[in-house]
């Protein structure tokens, strides 16, 4: 004689049912997995689910735990496409499942679930080609971040001109919502740019510094390769410091005439839109 | 002969419309389509001030426009987000959408969201609980909750009742609206043997603001709700019962994954013009 059903307080029953849902493996050994046997003896569920004609209790409930790693891997390879072309689709399956596994969406969109990948990747241990995974990782997520930040209007580029001499020295540039500058231990921008035009003959991978800026305008996001002096002084600019000392933070660095090289580079990130206007006290 | 549009809350029929989807942004920004509206997935735009919003402004100063959400976890155990409901109501304003829509189901709990739709216990206890979280979703929305009824793959063995039973005292304890969904109507009756004909038969004419079409996959055993093909003809045949009880109500065409070009995602949805009685469909096929 079959059992009566079993009322499980709603609450009890969907943590059950999360708990099997997001366990990877087959879904026999995600209703065994201790997280899903703590809400629910494997012995119970069939007075908790129906068969189907077709289906038992428990593969009914594994159509949806079968689907769960997939939307995620998914949801990340839109936002790191790079990252999984660079592991592969086996070594990035194994990267998310233990992604997720630590750190679950906790938003209405999946636009987050990816935020904390760079440091997961830079952090943990068995991921091929790490440090440079993990650098490839933070410029990715730069690109996620640039595309959908708020809206700041762009400066005038023909403003600089205007903006007083005496002005200058305590001038802070603010850049747009819309802007990272990165530096990396590898050439990530130049995988990055190989993987977006499909060129599957990939730049040198060995450790090499470089420095891009990551920025939108007219709604598109665009990076810009930068040398170490051009990173730093917009660096500097980017995180407020007033442009007369950004510029002698740098200009020390610099042979000639440092001056104009700064003035010129301002000129050209202010014409990109990297900024949205000037502060001066 | 299709009788006009019963619902209660005289919201218009909008026509035959499609999915927003990004693949299709730039035919549409450029072609400016003949589309009667677009449904777009609200979370989509929630956050972000990049190229989506931009394209969702332009969307909607051109055609109107409805809200579709995946996440606001009506049959959740977890408290409401306050803070999605903020934004939901945010964007609905900034769009004009013409009504809010989302799931009778639940997507996580414990502060996690599975990004799923997944099957609620069709009991009193449930029905109870999901009537007090529309109530309170209307009220922060200031605007009437449609929901739609999703493709469900288990079955509850507590559930007392059906699932359209549920959805109709649901209705008029919170009242609410529905997105009808005719294919996961087709999928879930495929799926837990019951005749889908008694479900769209059973839903209140008056409370339909909307329809939806998919395609679906058959893995033998049971379907699942892919989105990903063109519509079969038995859920045609089920879109025609249900129109003839609703009259014409907007209907629109989901298409998202392996997503075709537009036209012919378009295409698809035009279909839905002959079983609505509409002459400009007599006429195509005339001609």
């Amino acid at each position: 004689m079959p059992l009566p059903p079993l009322d499980l307080p709603l609450s009890r029953l969907q943590r059950w049912m999360q708990a099997v849902i997001e366990q990877p493996g087959s879904v026999d050994e995600a209703v065994e997995a201790p997280a899903s046997k703590e809400e629910l003896d494997p012995e119970e569920i069939g007075r908790v689910i129906l068969p189907s004609k077709t289906l038992t209790s428990v593969e009914r409930v594994g159509v949806y735990q079968g689907m769960y790693l997939l939307r995620m891997v998914e949801a990340l390879e839109n936002d790191y496409p790079a990252l999984a072309h660079l592991l592969g689709p086996h070594a990035f399956g194994d990267l998310v499942t233990r992604y997720v596994a630590a750190h679950p969406s906790k938003s209405y969109t999946l636009n987050r679930l990816g935020e904390a990948l760079p440091e997961f990747v830079r952090t943990n241990r068995g991921i091929p080609k790490k440090a440079f995974a993990a650098d490839l990782a933070r410029l990715e997520r730069a690109v996620t971040e640039v595309f959908d930040a708020e809206r700041s209007p762009a400066w005038p580029a023909e403003e600089i001109e205007r903006l007083p001499q005496e002005a200058w020295p305590g001038a802070v540039f603010l850049p747009i919502a819309a802007f990272r500058v990165l530096a990396f231990s590898y050439p990530v921008n130049a995988y990055f740019q190989s993987v977006k035009d499909e060129n599957h003959d990939h730049p040198d991978m060995g450790r090499k510094a470089t420095w891009v800026a990551v920025w939108r305008k007219n709604y598109e996001v665009w990076r810009l390769n930068l040398g170490k002096d051009a990173y730093e002084f917009l660096r500097a600019l980017a995180s407020g410091r007033p442009f007369g000392k950004a510029v002698a933070a740098t200009a020390r660095k610099l042979q000639g005439s440092a001056g104009d090289q700064l003035f010129r580079w301002l000129r050209d990130w202010v014409a990109e839109g990297m900024f949205q206007g000037v502060r001066t006290s | 002969m299709i009788p006009e549009t019963k619902n209660r809350w005289r919201f218009p029929d909008l026509g035959v419309g499609v999915g927003l989807r990004t693949v299709h942004y730039a035919h549409i920004l450029e072609k400016k389509p003949d589309v009667d509206f677009f449904e777009i997935l609200s979370e989509n735009y929630m956050d972000t001030g990049g190229r989506p919003l931009w394209v969702l402004e332009q969307v909607a100063e051109r055609y109107p426009v409805v809200l579709h959400g995946v996440s606001l976890s009506i049959g959740g155990s977890d408290p409401l987000d306050r803070d999605y409901l903020r934004k939901l109501k945010s964007l609905a304003e900034a769009t004009r959408a013409r009504w809010v829509s989302d799931h009778l189901c639940w997507t996580g709990v414990a502060g996690r969201n599975t990004h799923d739709l997944l099957p609620m216990p069709l009991t009193e206890a449930a029905l109870a609980h999901v009537t007090d979280r529309v109530k309170a979703v209307s009220d922060a929305l200031g605007r009437p909750l449609f929901l739609e009824n999703a493709s469900t793959y288990a079955e509850f063995a507590a559930s007392s009742m059906p699932e359209w039973e549920f959805f109709g005292r649901l209705m008029e304890a919170a009242d609410c609206g529905m997105l009808l969904d005719v294919n996961n109507v087709y999928v879930s009756s495929f799926n837990h043997g019951f005749d889908p004909k008694r479900y769209i038969d059973a839903i209140d004419p008056s409370r339909v603001a909307q329809y939806h079409l998919a395609g679906h996959t058959n893995k033998g055993t049971h379907i699942v709700d892919t989105h990903n093909d063109y519509v079969i003809d038995p859920v045609w045949e089920l879109y025609r019962r249900s129109v003839a009880r609703t009259g014409r109500v907007a209907t629109l065409l989901e298409w998202d994954a392996d997503i075709p070009a537009f036209d012919v995602v378009h295409g698809e949805a035009q279909k839905a013009r002959a079983f609505r009685g509409e002459e400009k469909a007599v006429a195509a096929a005339a001609s």
